[in-house]
């Protein structure tokens, strides 16, 4: 059978982050093909370059043979391709029945609209789902009343009302309970049997296994291989996902060092942590000690360090240094307590792009050094931000240089550098090789490594799986906001990070 | 590392000290324009007397330098309106009596910062967009104006105020001119080597990462609306000494001048980016556009218009947001 | 006017903590008239009603066109400005005389047009800050307004400014205009362009994932909003008799106090013209309050302003209950 879609060749790049790096992918009609691959593996950007809201750098797309320019959302109208993510497009304020018929309005003369025939095909669309709505289909609700469930059905029902030959599903299940997922596999099996091609991306293995016929696996942006999930096993998938890569190079970070004596001082103490995002997260670390986050991303490891730094509403719970409470109200009051966040995304949350290397490394730390807090010595500065340029080897040619122009590893570490002037007791660190060169990622695992030698706390949330095996002391396996797993020491392995990650269950909906 | 994202800011910066130097070439081309079309417009004692007018706008461009470093759409719209109440309440106060001149312009600073701290609890807290905030703050103080004066003004400047400012120093230079390279170092300084300054702009070129670097963006953010309105109360008052006597909407013109001005220095509309001298260039632009648009004998209107269009060009040549599709 | 608008009207709107709704509007609406009508002495006779009316509506007229803009995402804030150019252009047109009325009427909503198209394309196409570049456009018009016409003159047929303050079958023309212009929205909200304009204030990168053409819906929002401007500007000429160069420069902040109080979200995607009517008539009958509630001449300025500072306020009280970080949907992290 001649494929239905071939992409191949597919890159893009987003500032220094390579997401897609010749990705390939080749399915048939009539078939529910399944996209897999670890955390930035780039399964989305591909799902989004075929649904048109992603414009590649460079590769090649063909439907049905023909070579497809998709240039924007209406393009991959055109060719048939219909898709469904996991929260881009639905319009909150607009009902249900509109958000169905969005974009494609049945109208009468004049473009005035036909409310009776969009209501009709909006209750059609919804109508294979009924099951998923016991109190009826709410076609006159506005969308964004319902629940997370239920918004996500909709965006299904609106993408089969556009009669696709190819459905993307990106992370479609996410927010479903078990019985709403059971009605969308209906669904799904429905439309391979009338020969529609479904693209299926989920993080969720038994559901694949479930559902799926065919699956490709991405890494690091590049496809390494299609598998017919029938001759395969869930230990084979992982296998294709996590690599099969040398064991880590060093030693385990405990061994690497003396571990923190076990009757030292628990220095952090965290209880009852809840937010929107976290449910009830407890734990203590004690000082000097790595504690590292893992889990697929996205599970609340961000929200639990924004929450310690005061930046996340702490609905209940509390954390306390040496025994006081910690202000989990605003980041200032948490930075005057002692602790640093190096965020997640380093150019939204963390640098200032547009500004000197000289001013990024000293805002967080000025004040000590000003006069009446105010007046600013262009000496001390200066000496100071060049003492952290040699404390961490940033290389830099001029501190007047905008911290734009240094590499993607040198950025972190001026964010990592404006914190250690500050000397924290606490350091919070997101995710903070992402995206930096190999080089540099060492560099910066050695000032992770020295800061805990220092008695620092440090917790450190990575996407990076043997990033987490070569640092942490413990780590704290998240799932849906809540700790599912402390894995410690010796048990800190890719296999075991990834098979907790993934739970191989399904996951109770929120 | 050659990425776009990391192309785009560099560009940007690399054409920071463009701007500056460009507005300053426009300003010499305009002047040597002026003396072709009408021999004299060069002359020094016609050139001083621009630089005189420039002061005003100069001085009120400080605070609105400030408010739009501090991005997120910040601007103040109500400058021209607080210079002209400051204006008002200092004439009223002083009454030409060189003893009340301290009080006078006390209080009417005091005024205006609290114009300012208005707009900027209205901004912060409230999250009213700045520019709607502060043209309607506009009306408030229109109507302030019309109750603490009844409709008609009064009062008038102290004579040490007028020598002050009218005063000639050295080179037969108004001392109008040294009180606003006073206060342009003044602020200067406040931008480049202050915690305030720095702070600012790093509210300005990211107000996440400010937050998230445990800067107090609300109190910076309050602090530059009040700054922005002392500094028009200031230029309000310096005016005063110009004139003399007051009348009811004696500063009001300078509300557009003011973003210009600044706009045309460099200073980013999108925030944190940008600096004072730029602006002050950008204020002598103005008025020696202004200056020559009058001896092509082109009305009020005339001018209005160009300065829209100028504002415009400026702006899509600065001021672009993100496209929608990745 | 059928269910689902009304709805649309009426619905609250949800904000956490605060609801400023659509019975927070009438309820505005039933103190204001109340109010009114014990200071002024014969507020509800037919005189003072027809002469309340015909001031009414050009405020409501601008009203539902900024209305247009603020759902659709935008802010305008050459509005005012456009109100101003189209009415001097239509009465150096018409100057006096009867028959070129309707070229008059023509010109003044080809204004509109224009103004609108140039702000949507300077907005959706060059991608400027909706508020920046609107605060430049609104010069450049208003510049524009004194070369046409530099000082205040020029003159309506008096047939015009009689028929506008007669009355229908005992109900005032005014009225008729302001229920002309509820029923225009009305009409409009059945249509395509309104529906698109929702999406986009709401969400424009859902409404561009689901094949809503953004950055045409946007020009269309400015262009509709120039058009109301222009209707705005005849009310005024209709109710003056002549010509202004300077009689917008209020109405456009007054058109966004009218907005928020009518409960439509600056924030777009929320609301509608129905609200934004009433919330104009409120601050129409405020400053008759002020007139009629002796208070002082050189008062007056200052409590209308504060009415439009605490209007607005009220639509940025609701953000106190929420941090920035919970502003809009966050990606998964």
């Amino acid at each position: 059978m001649s494929p239905l879609l071939e992409m191949t060749g597919v890159r893009k790049r987003y500032g220094g982050v390579q997401a897609l790096d010749g990705a390939a992918l080749t399915a048939v009609r009539g078939e529910v093909h399944a996209l897999l691959g670890p955390n930035g593996s780039g399964k989305s950007t591909l799902d989004k370059t075929l649904a048109g809201t992603v414009v590649p750098d460079s590769g090649e797309i063909r439907i049905d043979g023909a070579a497809a320019r998709i240039g924007g959302p209406r393009d991959a109208h055109a060719l048939g391709v219909a898709a469904v993510y996991q929260q881009l497009s639905i319009v909150g304020d607009l009902t249900v029945t509109q958000n169905v018929v969005l974009g494609l309005e049945p109208a009468r003369r004049w473009g005035f609209l036909d409310h009776r025939a969009a209501r009709a095909r909006a209750a059609a669309a919804l109508d294979r789902f009924a099951a998923a709505f016991p109190g009826g289909l709410p076609l006159d609700r506005p969308a964004g009343s319902l629940g997370p469930g239920e918004q996500q059905i909709v965006e299904v029902a609106k993408a089969l009302a556009r009669g696709p030959r190819i459905l993307v599903l990106d992370e479609a299940t996410a927010s479903l309970h078990k019985e709403q997922v059971a009605v969308l596999f209906d669904v799904v099996r429905e439309l391979r049997a009338s020969g529609v091609l479904v693209v299926f991306t989920s993080h969720r293995l038994d559901e694949v296994f479930a559902l799926c016929d065919r699956a490709t696996v991405l890494r690091n942006g590049r496809t390494v291989g299609t598998v017919e999930l029938a001759a395969t096993d869930e230990a084979e998938l992982v296998r294709l996902m996590v690599g099969d890569a040398p064991r880590r190079s060093g030693a385990p970070a405990a061994a690497a060092r003396p571990s923190p004596s076990a009757g030292a001082a628990a220095t952090l103490e965290v209880r009852g942590l809840t937010t929107e995002r976290l449910r009830d997260v407890g734990f203590t670390v004690r000082a000097g000690e790595v504690l590292g986050l893992g889990g697929l991303q996205g599970q609340g490891q961000s929200e639990l360090l924004l929450a310690l730094f005061g930046a996340a509403r702490v609905t209940a719970g509390e954390a306390l240094l040496d025994g006081r409470p910690l202000p989990l109200t605003s980041p200032a009051g948490a930075a005057r307590a002692g602790v640093a966040l190096v965020p997640g995304d380093r150019g939204r949350q963390g640098m200032f792009a547009a500004r000197p290397i000289q001013e990024n490394l000293s805002l967080a730390s000025m004040h000590r050094r000003a006069r009446l807090r105010l007046a600013l010595g262009a000496a001390a500065e200066r000496r100071a931000a060049r003492s952290m340029v040699e404390r961490l080897g940033i290389k830099i040619g001029s501190l007047a240089d905008p911290v734009s122009t240094l590499s993607g590893g040198n950025q972190q570490k001026v964010v990592i550098g404006k914190w250690l002037l500050d000397r924290p007791r606490v350091v919070l660190l997101d995710d903070p090789t992402k995206g930096v060169d190999v080089a540099a990622k060492e560099e910066i695992y050695a000032i992770v490594r020295g800061l805990a030698d220092d008695g620092v706390v440090v917790i450190l949330n990575s996407s990076d799986n043997r990033e987490l095996t070569e640092l942490s002391d413990r780590v704290l396996v998240l799932f849906e906001g809540a700790v599912a797993e402390e894995l410690s020491a010796a048990a800190i392995t890719e296999k075991r990070l990834v098979a907790g990650a993934l739970r191989l269950t399904p996951g109770e909906s929120p | 590392m050659s990425a776009p994202s990391l192309e785009a800011p560099r560009r940007v910066l690399a054409w920071r000290p463009g701007p500056v130097a460009l507005a300053g070439a426009v300003a010499v081309a305009l002047v040597i324009a002026g003396e072709i079309v009408s021999p004299g417009f060069a002359g020094y004692g016609q050139l001083v007397n621009l630089m005189r007018v420039a002061a005003f706008l100069g001085v009120i461009a400080i605070g609105q330098t400030i408010v739009i470093i501090a991005g997120g759409g910040g601007v103040d719209l109500s400058v021209g309106k607080v210079a002209t109440f400051a204006a008002i309440i200092g004439s009223r106060v002083m009454a030409g009596e060189d003893g009340d001149l301290v009080p006078a312009v006390a209080l009417a600073l005091l005024v205006s910062a609290a114009i300012g701290l208005v707009n900027g609890l209205g901004v912060t807290l409230l999250r009213i967009p700045p520019f709607v905030m502060t043209l309607g703050m506009i009306g408030v103080v229109q109507g302030l104006i019309l109750a603490y004066t009844g409709g008609r003004a009064s009062g008038q400047a102290a004579p040490a105020l007028t020598s002050l400012v009218n005063g000639r120093v050295i080179f037969d230079l108004p001392g109008l001119l040294f009180l606003w390279l006073l206060l342009g170092l003044l602020a200067v300084w406040l931008l480049r080597r202050t915690t305030f300054g720095w702070n600012l702009f790093a509210v300005g070129a990211n107000r996440t990462a400010a937050e998230l670097t445990g800067v107090r963006v609300n109190r910076t953010l309050i602090l530059a609306y009040v700054l922005s309105a002392t500094f028009a109360g200031l230029a309000g008052i310096l005016l005063l000494g110009y004139t003399e006597s007051v009348f009811l909407d004696l500063a009001d013109q300078y509300m557009l001048p003011s973003v210009a001005a600044v706009v045309i220095g460099g200073t980013l509309l999108a925030g944190g980016v940008g600096g004072y001298a730029g602006t002050a260039v950008g204020a002598i632009v103005l008025t020696v556009l202004s200056g020559l648009l009058t001896t092509l004998d082109i009305g009020g209107a005339g001018r209005t218009v160009v300065n829209g269009v100028v504002l415009l060009v400026l702006l899509s040549l600065y001021g672009r947001q993100r496209r929608l599709r990745s | 006017m059928n269910a689902p608008a009304r709805r649309e009207i009426w619905r609250e709107i949800r904000l956490p903590g605060v609801q400023l709704s659509g019975a927070a509007t009438v309820a505005m609406l039933v103190v204001a008239v109340v109010v009114n009508s014990a200071l002024q002495p014969n507020f509800w006779n037919s005189y003072a009603l027809t002469s309340n009316f015909a001031t009414f509506v050009p405020l409501v007229a601008i009203a539902v066109g900024q209305t247009v803009v603020v759902l659709s995402g935008g802010l305008d804030l050459s509005l005012g400005a456009q109100v101003t150019l189209a009415g001097v252009v239509a009465v150096q047109i018409v100057d006096g005389r009867l028959d070129r009325i309707p070229l008059a009427v023509a010109a003044a909503l080809g204004v509109g047009l224009a103004c609108g198209a140039l702000n949507g394309l300077v907005v959706a196409l060059l991608r400027l800050q909706p508020i920046v570049a609107t605060f430049a456009t609104g010069f450049v018009f208003s510049g524009l307004a004194l070369v046409v016409l530099p000082t205040p003159g020029g003159s309506v047929p008096v047939e015009v400014t009689t028929a506008y303050r007669d009355a229908v079958l005992g109900v005032p023309v005014a009225l008729l205009a302001i229920l002309g212009l509820a029923l225009l929205w009305w009409v409009l909200r059945r249509h395509r362009v309104l529906r698109h304009i929702y999406a986009v204030g709401g969400d424009a990168d859902a409404a561009y994932a689901s094949l809503v053409p953004v950055t045409r819906t946007r020009v269309q929002a400015y262009v509709l909003g120039g058009l109301f401007a222009a209707l705005a500007a005849l009310a005024i000429l209709a109710n003056t008799g002549s010509g202004d160069p300077f009689v917008g420069n209020e109405l456009t902040l007054a058109s966004v106090a009218a907005v928020v109080i009518g409960g439509t979200a600056l924030t777009g995607g929320r609301g509608g013209a129905g609200g934004s009517i009433l919330g104009a008539v409120v601050l129409a009958l405020v400053t008759n309050i002020v007139f009629f509630a002796d208070v002082p001449t050189t008062y007056r300025q200052l409590v209308n302003g504060a009415v439009i500072i605490v209007a607005l306020a009220l639509a940025g009280i609701p953000a106190l209950q929420k941090s920035p970080a919970s502003r809009k949907r966050r990606p998964v992290a």
